[in-house]
């Protein structure tokens, strides 16, 4: 009875506190691990992408991880190293990966027609 | 139709009880079940509020805890767990646990004697459906946010778990489950007409009982939680399934039967009796299918705004009008057709009141036939988003079964109406079997009972044509 009774309350302890701190340890490790740059997708009106501006090392594998918040569809590009996604649906996480092989600053911008203020969804890239 | 046996073919009477097999019996005896299906549950269940609350404001259809929610365990709720196994969702789910844990001071083992918290008795007035019927209602005035604010989602079940717990502090054993909790009144009503049991199985055996141990409790299990007699019950609606009354009872007295469908609707015992309460919750069940049919499968996209509140006032017309709709037009038309139904038996003896109530029970078959036609609308097109959330929960890019990149695939859309006219043709056929033999119960006289039985047919059938239209011409 007392090692049941134990064994039931471990299980209900890993059942909540337990996943809660496995989920976000997993996750943390995870981007450790894989991610350079994170990326917020969201129309200009609501906050545009966050941030706006992100810097990467040159010469070294970069990936970005791109979360789009909203009920509509976005786009990503950077023209200058040919990254492009085509679309990124509501909701959705995608990840680009690519080596900038040159210095300096380069646009970024959102590629499907999204709101009014579409054509102001940019930011920049800095490659140092 | 002969006297006992439904369409003419299974008897009433037809039990087949699982709980013969030693292995199952074994199972339901064990002090580990339910219990560590409820442990699980109760992990995905907090699965289900990180991704609510790390979704937040935004889009529902990729959100781990709108989707598990409000497709996955809504459409297994009416169309498994209800029809078939009465109130197995109340078996696991992981919502009263806290509150179980804290009066029991034990997770595993039982309690003997008084259970911690204040434990007072539910008050008398309240022993009945209507709180939950206004709960339930309430809850639906924000079923526009449900699906597609992940944070709604989050705050509505963090409420519920918080609201068993403190009830569970100041009133003695399930009363939260039997008198508060919103989805219990309908899968109560609902579980009448189940196709599964808890039931004893000698009453010789329970007679000579003393104390009744399935009542009170012994060192093997806790007294009945939900306030039953394990040993003399007749409607599934107040038990819970918590399989107790398997532990307590020393004589493996008790079993989980298979059954025809519908029984307990013909169920009217002076301590099970018929009432408006029920009545009230088998309208709203009904009236909120319509609307959240009409809302999110019909073409009207003006009335889906007022529901996800595009404009306040929109909004508070789709309250009020919900509202009224609910608990006021419905029983109106359905008061009409039982005051035609007194007027052509003939009969001077039955009170309209006991029409009303007698008939309402017609709906739950039917109610529950438009509840499983509308889960359809939703999980054949958009049951693969499962796939898609399952492997990455929090939309952080996790790929945990390979299955993040599912495409959306609708399946079998193309007969999606026919499916749905087929489930409402049948669950209208279960209201007649059942609404004529309710229509004999309430008049006694054969004659008056067909002659009753007439304008009940014909508000029934012109629902069901209603409903066929909408899922054939939509
Ligand atoms: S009544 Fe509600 S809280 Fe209680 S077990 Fe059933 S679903 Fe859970
Ligand atoms: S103890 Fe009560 S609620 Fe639990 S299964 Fe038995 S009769 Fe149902
Ligand atoms: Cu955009």
């Amino acid at each position: 009875m007392k090692t049941n009774e134990r064994l039931a309350v471990f299980l209900i302890i890993l059942a909540t506190i337990g996943v809660l701190v496995g989920v976000f340890a997993i996750e943390k490790y995870r981007r450790g691990q894989l991610y350079t740059v994170q990326l917020t997708a969201r129309v200009p009106e609501n906050g545009n992408w966050y941030p706006r501006q992100i810097s990467v090392p040159a010469g070294e594998k970069v990936r970005i991880y791109i979360r789009n918040i909203e009920t509509i569809t976005h786009g990503f590009a950077i023209p200058d190293f040919e990254v492009a996604v085509k679309e990124i649906k509501a909701g959705e996480v995608v990840v680009v990966e690519f080596t900038p092989d040159k210095k300096g600053t380069f646009p970024f911008m959102c590629t499907v027609w999204c709101s009014d203020h579409h054509l102001d969804m940019t930011g920049e890239l800095i490659v140092e | 139709m002969t006297k006992n046996k439904l369409f003419g073919l299974i008897d009433l009477d037809t039990r087949f009880e699982l709980t013969k097999f030693k292995l199952v019996r074994m199972l339901f005896k064990s002090r580990w079940f339910p219990l560590l299906v409820i442990l699980f549950n109760l992990a995905i269940f907090l699965v289900i509020l990180i991704a609510g609350f790390i979704g937040g404001y935004s889009s529902g259809n990729y959100n781990f805890g709108v989707m598990v929610v409000w497709i996955l365990w809504w459409v297994l709720l009416m169309f498994m767990l209800v029809p078939v196994f009465a109130r197995s969702w109340c078996l696991m789910c992981p919502f009263p646990i806290f509150g179980e844990w804290f009066q029991r001071g034990k997770l595993f083992g039982v309690k003997t004697g008084k259970l911690n918290g204040l434990g007072l008795k539910w008050p008398k007035a309240l022993k009945n459906m209507w709180l939950m019927n206004f709960l339930f209602l309430g809850t639906t005035y924000f079923s526009g946010f449900f699906t597609v604010r992940p944070l709604a989602t989050f705050i509505l079940l963090g409420a519920i778990i918080l609201l068993a717990f403190i009830v569970m502090i100041v009133f003695e054993k399930r009363n939260f489950c039997l008198y508060m909790c919103p989805v219990s009144g309908f899968q109560g009503l609902y579980s009448q007409f189940a196709m599964s049991e808890i039931r004893r199985k000698d009453p010789e055996i329970c007679k000579h009982h003393t104390p009744k141990t399935c009542f009170v409790g012994n060192e093997k299990g806790h007294g009945c939680p939900w306030n039953l007699m394990p040993f003399d019950f007749k409607k599934n609606t107040y038990c819970g399934m918590c399989l107790e009354c398997f532990k307590t009872c020393p004589y493996d007295n008790m079993a989980f039967n298979l059954r025809p469908p519908g029984i307990d609707l013909l169920v009217d015992t002076p301590r099970e009796p018929k009432g408006l309460d029920e009545a009230w919750k088998a309208f709203i069940m009904l009236g909120i299918a319509i609307v959240f049919f009409l809302g999110f499968q019909g073409p009207w996209g003006w009335l889906k705004d007022m529901i996800r509140a595009t404009t306040t006032k929109g909004y508070l017309g789709y309250i009020a009008g919900h509202t009224i709709f609910n608990l006021l037009a419905i029983p109106s038309v359905f008061f009409i057709f039982a005051f035609l139904s007194k007027l052509f038996s003939g009969n001077k003896e039955v009170s309209l009141k006991q029409v009303f109530i007698n008939f309402s029970y017609t709906l739950v078959p039917l109610g529950l036939g438009v509840w499983i036609a509308f889960s359809l609308g939703i999980i054949l097109p958009n049951g693969s988003y499962i796939l898609h959330i399952i492997s990455d929960p929090f939309a952080w890019g996790w790929n945990i079964f390979g299955t993040a990149h599912f495409p959306w695939t609708p399946v079998f859309t193309k007969y999606l109406g026919l499916l749905q006219g087929g489930i409402m043709v049948l669950f209208y056929l279960f209201s007649l079997v059942y609404g004529f033999r309710l229509s004999k119960q309430t008049y006694g006289d054969e004659t008056q009972a067909k002659l009753g039985w007439l304008p009940i047919l014909v508000f029934l059938t012109g629902i069901t044509i209603v409903f066929l239209w909408l899922f054939l011409a939509a």
